[in-house]
């Protein structure tokens, strides 16, 4: 690689411990095929695939970094970017959308002043509209990581998001 | 072979051959964006969709799918037609039609396929992309909006080039190429995915706006960088090279190219080309005439043995056999050698004496055909790029093994199954020797050997270089060395490589031999996949050795010629484009006796270094300019004619040297047909060849091979003192001798000289990323910028040494590996 392109600046990550990291791959590191469990194992640890580890996955299976870039980005259940400490997702599936799950998705978005697939700035929620939950029939459905609201209203929104308001982070 | 009907017409094709390639074999031509015949088949573009009577009429891909027997296929069938349209109306969704201020536009497979299907409405509706287009780099554009999605850019990239800098990133219509993260791009810069591009997607950025793709003339010619001998097409507008056009049908390499080969041709046309002779008048150098120049030089050459000269093993065979015969027969001289005088030492000394011949036991052809490569020094990869995609093939998609000795690790050190041996630098001998005992001591000697002297002397040298007493003061282990040993001797077929050149003086003849001795020891030469393979560094070196431009019969090699300049023995010297001043090892010296030589005559391109301090410069034609032959590193002759007329009054070296032979009373053949007429009667495998013959493909000059073993010692190179490190220099990548530095691509990927070291030592001697370092020997010290890599074993630093501006012969002497010190 030449030094030519001036290295974008890249995001101040935290400080990253790769000791995790290579924890992960040493448990995969002789199996063929080994790329997609050691990139969900990363994520189960960080929460999260950061591009430095994203790097050192690449130096150590000998992969390219594009190539585990273009996995990381196939597969939905890959992210890139640090994810709240609750998930909270909205069903926008048929059901839902027709028992008013617009309004539940915007009333999140004035609560929490982020929009899809965002996370706030102290980490603690991460918003997502998702197509289906399979529980139609408590629709409009919300999840807060795996906690399932049913019958949502905009009240409840607020009773939630005053819930975990509450909860430790960490 | 199987038999197949297409189109209603009777064709064989082999049994691999997919329907793609059965029908283009049999000349009948399928739509196809998303084939290359050097990829492996993808299927991404469903243009080339056939009918298969056997398959109940269903429509297939062609490029995917095996020819077999009896199959009866049609390719352009009504419902064809009309689905091939469909496709090109789908991408054409996306698609802009920007083609008038598209580079693309003439050579653009999109766009003759949609002239040729005659789409001219589309029943769809979309938006177009808006992707950000990528400028970050001065060489490749990357237009994400044009894509295609075929992807033969992110798997030309894998399975030849090897460095995977593209690949397709998010999903469904969202899918683009991009690379990591969906930086810039950030790569080697070979420009292998603008030459497959089948849209404009990726183009050459020096070639934007330049001409209409026809508007320009093509002109067949050869590389005239390193030694492997790459064909290339010129497009040439106005008498100017204004860009490398790619064929997939041209040479061994079928079109491929690295940074330099397809970025490097602006020395061609370069506005600081020499253009008038020139003369120094009262200490200046100003213009002149021909007439007063030659004239000048005529005179000067009539000194017999106290003139000299020195030549580029980048001038055609006809040029460097005519130079010899002014020099023989019309001056009187022998003092004359090219490459320094070292370079060529292992074909010139050591395949002589190990093969009884001045040529390699091998063609880069067999690479791909090994089993097994040894490679001497991951700097191969570097010096001939070409050879190196050979070798990223052969391991990635034949499942050639391959063994590294190096004293650094580099991009061959990724490939799958690499197993790489970092010894402490200056080794290689010993390590050959090691394994050559090792390979006698595990009775792995082929019966071959029985009938080659020099066994039981190379079987007493070698006692002293068993693996376990050797290992450790290499820095490796017996165990490490052994297996080495072991795999080589074992393969079926090995093929030794190692790459030779100005920058690699440990390159040599002893380990030519160290190396022959393996090959020879196991009976692994002569045959296909196996032998020795020397890369020379320069894109006629061979042609040098052939035509015996080196120091023999008692003549002066190039450093006697040095020295004899200073002690004023050498009156005259002629230097046909050598830039000793900067490529020369020892600086200092090198000055001392251009500064003392009376009389210096430099026929060059440019005004160089060295050309500064000539009493008389000529200013001569680049390699587009003339017509001739270069042999390549495997003894591959072939023939280049003129793209474009000569530069100014710049006249060919072959014009300038018959001018003098007649001004010495001479006569010198008219053309270089001619000459060659001459060489091939006098050249060992040559006989044959003509440029007539030549004119097309090229061929082998065919070498013969009669093996000895040849005891070398060597001694065992300590790692550096404490306190300092130990220099290596070599070859970058991305330039090739010091003419790179004319060509900008090169010049705008790697643009200055540099100290490469590793993070060990960069952190003990807190030394970051771009600092200016002191570099200091015993020579004298420079300044370099310090690059800081994790391929650098600690103890060892590397320098390239093509640069003006920073010439690492200030520091370095022309050891294989010199001791140095670090400072801020």
């Amino acid at each position: 690689m030449s030094d030519v392109v001036a290295q974008q600046a890249t995001e101040q990550e935290p400080e990253i411990d790769l000791s995790i990291a290579d924890a992960v791959i040493d448990k995969y590191i002789d199996i063929p095929g080994n790329l997609m469990p050691v990139l969900q194992g990363v994520q189960d640890e960080y929460g999260y695939v950061p591009r430095i580890v994203a790097d050192h996955i690449a130096e150590r299976l000998n992969v390219y970094p594009s190539q585990i870039y273009g996995v990381l980005t196939f597969y939905a259940q890959f992210h890139l970017k640090p994810r709240g400490r609750f998930i909270i997702r909205v069903c926008v599936g048929t059901a839902c959308h027709v028992q008013g799950a617009t309004r539940i998705v915007e009333t999140f978005f004035d609560k929490l002043h982020i929009g899809h697939a965002e996370t706030t700035a102290d980490l603690r929620y991460t918003f997502e509209k998702v197509a289906c939950l399979g529980a139609c029939g408590m629709a409009p459905l919300a999840m807060v990581n795996d906690s399932t609201y049913g019958g949502m209203t905009v009240q409840k929104v607020d009773e939630i998001v005053a819930d975990y308001n509450q909860r430790p982070l960490k | 072979m199987v038999n197949l009907t297409i189109d209603d017409k009777q064709v064989t094709a082999p049994k691999t051959a997919t329907i793609y390639e059965a029908a283009k074999l049999n000349g009948i031509k399928i739509p196809i964006l998303c084939h290359d015949k050097k990829l492996k088949p993808f299927g991404a573009c469903r243009m080339c969709l056939v009918e298969v009577e056997q398959m109940k009429g269903r429509q297939i891909p062609a490029c995917t799918t095996p020819a077999t027997e009896g199959m009866i296929i049609r390719t352009a069938t009504p419902d064809i037609v009309k689905a091939r349209k469909m496709v090109l109306e789908l991408l054409l969704l996306n698609h802009p039609l920007d083609c008038p201020v598209c580079d693309k536009s003439g050579d653009c497979d999109l766009q003759n396929l949609t002239y040729e299907y005659k789409v001219n409405s589309n029943r769809f509706t979309d938006a177009k992309f808006n992707h950000q287009i990528d400028y970050n780099n001065p060489l490749i554009e990357r237009d994400m909006n044009r894509c295609v999605l075929c992807g033969k850019c992110a798997r030309i990239c894998d399975e030849i080039v090897g460095f995977g800098a593209l690949t397709f990133i998010d999903r469904g219509i969202e899918t683009k190429i991009g690379c990591e993260f969906d930086d810039a791009l950030n790569c080697e810069f070979c420009g292998s995915c603008i030459s497959v591009c089948p849209v404009g997607s990726l183009l050459a950025r020096p070639f934007k706006h330049k001409a209409r793709f026809w508007a320009m003339t093509k002109h067949k010619s050869v590389c005239s960088y390193c030694g492997t001998g790459c064909n290339l097409t010129l497009g040439v507008k106005d008498n100017k090279v204004l860009t490398t056009i790619y064929d997939e049908d041209q040479g061994f390499h079928k079109g491929q190219l690295c940074v330099r080969g397809r970025f490097g041709y602006q020395f061609i046309n370069s506005d600081k080309r020499l253009t008038k002779p020139l003369v120094r008048k009262n200490g200046a150098l100003t213009e002149s005439t021909w007439d007063e120049a030659l004239e000048l030089v005529a005179a000067r050459l009539k000194g017999g043995s106290s003139v000299a000269a020195l030549a580029t093993p980048r001038l055609t065979n006809e040029e460097l056999a005519l130079f010899k015969k002014l020099l023989v027969e019309n001056v009187g001289t022998k003092n004359f050698d090219h490459a320094a005088g070292y370079a060529h030492a292992a074909l010139t000394e050591g395949f002589v004496r190990s093969f009884g011949t001045s040529a390699s036991s091998a063609s880069i052809l067999d690479v791909q055909k090994s089993d097994l490569l040894l490679v001497i020094k991951t700097d191969t990869y570097e010096t001939h790029p070409v050879v190196g995609f050979e070798i990223n093939m052969a391991v990635k998609n034949k499942d050639v093994k391959i063994s590294i000795l190096s004293d650094k690790r580099g991009k061959l050190s990724k490939l799958p199954g690499a197993n790489t041996l970092v010894h402490l630098p200056g080794n290689e001998v010993v390590i050959l020797n090691a394994i050559a005992k090792t390979i006698i001591d595990e009775k792995l000697v082929d019966a071959s050997v029985a009938g080659v002297t020099g066994y039981a002397d190379l079987e007493k040298m070698l006692s002293a270089y068993s693996a376990d007493a050797v290992a450790s003061q290499c820095g490796l282990t017996a165990a490490d060395i052994k297996k080495m040993a072991s795999d080589y001797a074992t393969a079926e077929k090995a093929l030794i490589i190692f790459p030779v050149g100005q920058a690699y003086p440990g390159h040599n003849a002893d380990l030519a031999s160290a190396a022959a001795n393996l090959a020879i020891l196991t009976g692994k030469y002569g045959k296909e996949g196996c032998g020795v393979l020397c890369l020379s560094e320069k894109n006629n070196s061979q042609g040098a050795v052939d035509m015996g431009f080196y120091a023999q019969d008692g003549g002066f090699n190039a450093a006697q010629i040095l020295d004899a300049c200073s002690t004023g023995a050498v009156k005259t010297l002629f230097i046909a484009g050598e830039n000793p001043l900067v490529s020369y090892p020892d600086r200092k010296k090198v000055k001392a006796a251009l500064d003392a030589v009376e009389f210096m005559v430099v026929s060059e391109l440019f005004l160089t270094e060295t050309a500064a301090m000539a009493d008389v410069v000529l200013p001569v034609c680049s390699f587009a300019e003339k017509e001739g032959t270069f042999t390549s590193t495997d003894r591959r002759v072939q023939y280049i004619k003129p793209a474009i007329r000569a530069i100014g009054q710049t006249r060919t070296d072959f014009k300038v040297f018959a001018d003098l032979i007649s001004k010495l009373g001479g006569t010198a053949p008219v053309t270089a047909a001619a000459q060659f007429e001459e060489i091939a009667a006098t050249t060992a495998g040559y006989k044959a060849l003509s440029h007539v013959s030549l004119r097309k493909d090229g061929a082998y000059a065919p070498a013969t091979a009669s093996p000895a073993l040849v005891a070398v010692q060597a001694v065992p190179v300590p790692a550096a003192e404490t306190g300092k490190l130990s220099l290596v220099v070599g070859s970058v990548l991305y330039h090739s001798g010091t003419l790179s530095q004319n060509g900008e691509g090169p010049m705008h990927v790697c643009p200055e000289g540099y100290i490469e070291l590793s993070r060990p030592d960069a952190s003990a001697s807190k030394i970051a990323e771009n600092d200016i370092i002191t570099v200091s020997t015993t020579n004298g010290s420079m300044q370099l910028k310090a690059k800081v890599t994790s391929r650098m074993p600690a103890g060892v630093v590397f320098a390239p040494y093509h640069f003006s501006d920073a010439p690492i012969n200030t520091v370095w002497n022309g050891a294989a590996v010199t001791s140095v010190t670090l400072a801020k």
